[in-house]
């Protein structure tokens, strides 16, 4: 049976891929890489940090990972209207990250500090809402660090531990600007169900969750107390 | 459903829902904790600590605070603060706002007055009066046994000729979604009837939450079996065996009347077994909203129905194709429903006709602020805001108009000269506003429209699912900004700033709600140049 196809163009290139493929992925088919933060291809698209947005001539923009291609469709992935957004988004994140990121400082691979380099933001203009870490940190764990404050809820944790491992421990709790990620009925991490197989954090695209040394950590026999 | 009735059924019982409560529902149910954590912070209605005795809901938004809820809800702090078993919780728009200012206690008796709240709370609460709409014109039937009979006759025919003549009417009608997106509802029944995939689903929207919004709590009181035979004409047309009615919580007196009404329309055998003709049968359930705006949207609501977080869905896949448990679903507001048995009866042309101003149809317009005579109007599409106002009474205390939001908290703010404009979507597009979901709230002269527009993007703010990003910090930085400059405390490049997060969130949030966010504070900064000039940051100061 011959599969179904679109044609479409990105960036002036034109492209056939199978009906359903996101503009994300035919984007990097061609070479294209569009920004992300919360889509990771080992994962189910969520579309929900509005990184990957692109302009497709509708009405608002689209959130390139989870935006089917169709036929016809003419895509710009970079334009000038779609670059101020993004800029706008990343000082909105920011505005909340706090000033030392655990994951920029071990291993330098801070996706959300590294986009910021790239787009050359030093200033944000929104107010800073990280002061004092309020969102927390949890350091209950002894593998796993989280500090609430550097999570910018892209849900890849999440994914991690309830689709690709099926651990089912992680989720968003709360809503609005109060919502943040919780384990199991928002416990501490270290007295939940967590298995400590350490998928979120090798997932998490931040500060938010990582790891910590495991070289003064006292082992002790099970039973002790 | 089950699993979110499950839990609404455990707070019911306990008050709350407690660690404990919830272990032993998971392993009960297999539901992993952490989904159930989900669901337990999400939803209002479900409390993690063991609440008071009594509770005292005072809406916080913009119709209420006009007619002085922040000082209502002073007075019950100040004077209930001695009554541990009192707990004063400030909550959005309840749905009341013809009575503003309004609380609710104990979640059933409406108050309006520190004396009101107080008899409620001994036990002798007044009793919540049935509000009829004004002028309201859209039920073909002279009698009570009457009803249903469009549906009736719609079955009694041919099968296939009729389900084609009810969307040849309805599009011929010009009905557009009465819940504020105002698509063309001839068109949204074709592409569930023609969608691949079933059994096609069926959902009415009665989780009507945007301050100034009550047209479709009065519909349900007080013409349940409009919406209810719309519904039933709806199935019949896509071939759908069950309809659900998403219901607000607040909305106690709307469910016992659509209780009753299903009852009734068993009793007409157009709900049951052989609803549908011999063996064919269709039958319908009320869902009652664990609570929230945002479960108004669509995709949210569908969400909530699948036991999940209500945050909204990318779209595309839309509802039509993709809708309840991935299945093609119908979803029409309360009172896009209600129009139907109408429309079928009389005829689209009829329907079109009983607008104005080349506008078509009639319209259920919830009218509140400063005006004489809040409440349910129906009018004819296209009928002036001027004429409206007429209608309920005039401005309140002779006041001179100064502006309106024609359809809800997503509606900018149009000056009193707009005042001519027809009430329709395309007029009140072009006029800068919208219909929206048209609940009017008349502004008079001596009002802050800064302090109003503020309240409106705080709504938004507090309702936000906290999903996406634009949505979820923009609204809040937006409206920190806009606290700090009523207060006098105002940053420079404000109004620029404003202006590009309102377009960051119209072109990146998910949904309306992000969309809209921010869209009534810009828009008193455009039409409104004193508005415009408190913002600017002064040199002296």
């Amino acid at each position: 049976m011959s599969e179904e196809t679109v044609n479409l163009t990105i960036d002036g290139q034109s492209i056939e891929v199978p009906a359903g493929t996101t503009i994300w992925d035919a984007a990097r088919e061609l070479g294209i890489d569009i920004p992300v933060l919360c889509h990771s291809p080992r994962m189910r698209p969520v579309g929900v940090c509005r990184m990957c947005v692109v302009d497709v001539g509708a009405r608002n923009l689209q959130a390139s990972c989870v935006r089917p291609c169709e036929d016809g469709m003419d895509v710009d992935t970079r334009s000038e209207k779609v670059e101020k957004h993004r800029r706008m988004l990343l000082e909105m994140l920011l505005a909340d990250y706090p000033e030392d990121s655990a994951r920029d400082a071990a291993t330098g691979d801070d996706e959300l500090l590294n986009m910021a380099r790239d787009y050359g933001i030093t200033e944000v203009r929104l107010r800073d809402g990280a002061a004092g870490r309020p969102a927390g940190v949890d350091l209950s764990s002894p593998v796993i660090a989280v500090d609430h404050q550097a999570c910018i809820l892209c849900d890849r944790c999440v994914r991690g531990c309830n689709e690709l491992q099926h651990n089912d421990v992680i989720t968003r709790s709360g809503k609005g600007y109060g919502t943040r990620i919780a384990f199991d009925l928002d416990t501490a991490m270290g007295e939940s169900t967590c298995v400590s197989c350490g998928e979120c954090m090798a997932v998490c695209p931040t500060g938010a969750l990582t790891n910590r040394a495991l070289a003064d950590l006292k082992l002790e026999p099970l039973g002790s107390d | 459903m089950k699993l979110l009735q499950t839990m609404l059924a455990l707070q019911e019982r306990e008050g709350w829902l407690s660690d404990e409560t919830l272990g032993r529902l998971a392993r009960e149910t297999g539901e992993p904790l952490y989904r159930l954590e989900g669901l337990r912070s999400f939803y209002p209605v479900f409390q993690e600590q063991p609440g008071a005795k009594h509770v005292i809901e005072v809406c916080r938004d913009v119709v209420c605070r006009m007619q002085g809820a922040p000082a209502f809800r002073e007075e019950l702090l100040r004077e209930l603060r001695d009554d541990p078993d009192v707990e004063v919780r400030e909550v959005s728009c309840l749905g009341r706002c013809e009575q503003a200012p309004v609380a609710v206690v104990d979640h059933h008796h409406d108050a309006s007055n520190a004396t009101e709240v107080k008899l409620a709370l001994s036990g002798h609460p007044g009793q919540n009066g049935v509000m009829q709409a004004h002028d309201a014109a859209t039920d073909p039937y002279a009698s009570a046994e009457d009803h249903y009979g469009v549906f009736r006759g719609l079955r009694d025919g041919d099968p296939d000729a009729g389900r084609d003549s009810v969307i040849d009417q309805l599009k011929a009608s010009g009905l557009r979604g009465m819940g504020g997106a105002g698509f063309p509802t001839g068109m949204k029944w074709a592409f569930t009837r023609g969608a691949k995939g079933g059994p096609k689903q069926l959902v009415c929207n009665a989780d009507e939450s945007e301050p100034g919004t009550f047209k479709d709590r009065c519909l349900m009181e007080t013409l349940p079996h409009l919406m209810i035979e719309g519904m039933i004409i709806g199935g019949w047309v896509i071939n759908a065996e069950r309809g659900i009615v998403y219901l607000r919580h607040e909305y106690g007196a709307a469910a016992d009347a659509l209780r009753r009404e299903l009852v009734r329309a068993r009793e007409f055998g157009v709900l049951g077994p052989d609803a549908f003709g011999p063996g064919k049968p269709f039958d319908m359930e009320i869902f009652i909203s664990p609570g929230g705006y945002i479960l108004g949207e669509e995709t949210a609501l569908l969400e909530a129905l699948e036991d999940k977080r209500g945050e909204p869905r990318n779209k595309p896949p839309f509802p039509t194709n993709f809708g309840l448990n991935g299945l093609p679903t119908l979803m029409n507001n309360v009172e896009t429903f209600a129009a139907v048995p109408m429309i079928v009866d009389k005829g689209g042309d009829w329907w079109k006709a009983q607008g104005v101003n080349d506008c078509p149809g009639l319209k259920y317009m919830a009218v509140s602020g400063d005006v004489s005579r809040p409440g349910v109007y129906c009018v004819p599409m296209g009928t002036t805001v001027a004429d409206l106002i007429q209608r309920a009474g005039g401005v309140a205390g002779g006041e001179k108009l100064l502006a309106f939001s024609p359809g809800g908290a997503s509606t900018r703010f149009l000056p009193a000269d707009k005042a001519d404009t027809p009430l329709d979507f395309d007029a009140l597009q072009k006029a800068g506003s919208s219909l929206g979901s048209g609940a009017f709230v008349a502004v008079a002269e001596g009002r802050d429209l800064l302090d109003l527009a503020t309240a409106q993007a705080r709504f938004f703010r507090n309702e936000s699912c906290g999903k996406c990003v634009p949505c979820r910090v923009g609204s809040n930085k937006a409206v920190a900004m806009l606290e700090d400059a009523l207060r006098g405390d105002i940053e420079a490049g404000l109004p620029d700033l404003l202006n590009e997060l309102d377009d960051t969130l119209a072109q990146t949030s998910i949904c309306g709600l992000g969309q809209v966010a921010l869209s009534p504070v810009t828009g008193v900064m455009e039409l409104f140049p004193e508005v415009a000039r408190r913002l600017e940051k002064r040199e002296d100061a």
